[in-house]
C-alpha cells in the first residue's frame, strides 16, 4: 500500500495535471492573448500520429507530421501549434531536430475551456536537456527561404508562397471564386 | 482504498507502444480551421476565424504548418493527424487544398490529454466552403485581402 501511495505521489498522479502550474523559470514573451500562460517544462519531442497510433517511421515524419511535447512530470501530452515568428508559422521545424530526445522547452500554454483549448503550446525557445545553450524557435521563415530559392523576393513568405498564391489564384482571397468575390473587395476599400 | 489505488495505478505512464490504441471509428461533419487562430484568440472571436472571412489567413496557416482541425457542428475540434493516406499534417497539400472547407469525413477517432485527434480515413463528401461571413467581418485579418493595385 506504501509503495502504492509513493509510486503514484512520484508520477504526479496525486495531482491533477490542470493544477499544475509550469511558470517557474519560464522567460517566455507575452503576446497578450487571452487565455496565455507562460510554461517551462521538461518533454520527449515525440511524433502525435505515432504516439496515438503506433505508426511510427524513423525519423518523427521527416519534417511532414506534427510533434508533440510528452511532459515529463504528469506525462501529459502538449500539443505545440506555434513557433516564436508573428507569421502564421508552426512548430514543426523548430522542434524536429529534437525528435526522439529530451529537451526542455519555454513558451506560452493556451488553456481555455470555453474553446476546449488545453494543452496547446507555443514554442519559443528549446534546447536538450542539461544543455546550456537554448536555440530560439523562429528558423521557419528561414527553411521556407532555402526550399522556396524561386520565390525570393520582397515581402512576407506568405505573400510569395508558390501554393498560397496559386489557391487564391484559383479561388480567390474568400475562397468563393475570382469573379464572385470581385464586388466585395472593391466595397472593402471604398 | 485500496482497490481505487489498484486502479489508478493501472492508468500509470506506459511504454508508447502499449499506449497507441485503436481508433473509435466516427463519422463527423465541419470545417477545416487553423487551429492556432482558432484556440488563441490571436485574430479575434471563434466566429471570426472560421469561414470565407478567414480563408487567406487559413492558407497562410495551413502551409505555414500550424495544425487544422476540424471544428465540427456541435463546437467540438478535432486536430487532424491524416487525411486519406496523406500524413502530412504539417503544411501538406490535401489538408492545404481543404482550407475553409466542410466536409463529411470518416476516420478513427483518438482523446488524448483533453484533445481530440482524427485521423480521416476517407473524406467522405466535400461540400466546399459554405460559411460565408465575409460581408460580416471583412477580411480577418484586415490585410488579408491586398488593395487591388498594390
Amino acid at each position: 500500500m506504501k509503495h502504492l501511495l509513493m509510486m503514484l505521489a512520484f508520477t504526479g498522479m496525486a495531482l491533477p495535471a490542470g493544477a499544475q502550474d509550469f511558470s517557474q523559470g519560464s522567460e517566455a514573451k507575452p503576446w497578450n492573448l487571452y487565455a496565455e500562460q507562460p510554461a517551462r517544462f521538461e518533454a520527449k519531442v515525440v511524433d502525435i500520429l505515432c504516439e496515438l497510433t503506433g505508426d511510427c517511421p524513423t525519423d518523427c515524419g521527416g519534417g511532414v507530421r506534427q510533434l508533440g511535447l510528452l511532459r515529463d512530470v504528469d506525462n501529459v501530452l502538449v500539443y505545440p501549434n506555434k513557433n516564436a515568428q508573428a507569421a502564421f508559422t508552426g512548430a514543426v521545424v523548430e522542434l524536429l531536430p529534437f525528435c526522439g530526445r529530451q529537451v526542455e522547452v519555454d513558451g506560452l500554454l493556451i488553456e481555455d475551456p470555453d474553446l476546449k483549448a488545453t494543452n496547446i503550446y507555443l514554442v519559443q525557445k528549446i534546447r536538450d536537456v542539461g544543455d546550456a545553450e537554448w536555440t530560439a524557435a523562429n528558423r521557419w521563415t528561414k527553411v521556407w527561404a532555402e526550399n522556396n530559392p524561386e520565390a525570393d523576393g520582397k515581402g512576407p513568405w506568405f505573400r510569395r508562397d508558390p501554393r498560397v498564391k496559386a489557391e487564391i489564384a484559383a479561388h480567390g482571397y474568400t475562397g468563393i471564386g475570382v469573379e464572385e468575390e470581385q464586388q466585395f473587395i472593391k466595397e472593402l476599400f471604398e | 482504498m485500496r482497490k481505487q489505488l489498484l486502479m489508478a495505478a493501472m492508468l500509470l505512464p506506459l511504454p508508447i507502444a502499449a499506449l497507441a490504441a485503436e481508433g473509435e471509428r466516427i463519422q463527423v461533419r465541419g470545417e477545416i480551421i487553423d487551429t492556432w487562430c482558432y484556440y488563441s484568440g490571436v485574430m479575434g472571436g471563434p466566429d471570426a476565424v472560421t469561414g470565407t472571412a478567414h480563408h487567406t489567413c487559413a492558407l497562410w496557416c495551413s502551409a505555414g504548418g500550424i495544425p487544422v482541425g476540424l471544428l465540427a457542428e456541435d463546437g467540438q475540434v478535432y486536430m487532424v493527424l491524416k487525411i486519406a493516406g496523406d500524413d502530412a499534417s504539417a503544411g501538406g497539400d490535401t489538408q492545404l487544398r481543404l482550407a475553409s472547407h466542410e466536409i463529411t469525413a470518416d476516420g478513427l477517432l483518438y482523446h488524448r490529454d483533453g484533445l481530440n485527434y482524427l485521423v480521416v480515413e476517407e473524406v467522405v463528401t466535400d461540400h466546399g466552403i459554405t460559411k460565408l461571413n465575409h460581408e460580416d467581418y471583412g477580411a480577418v485579418p484586415p490585410f488579408a485581402i491586398p488593395k487591388p493595385g498594390k
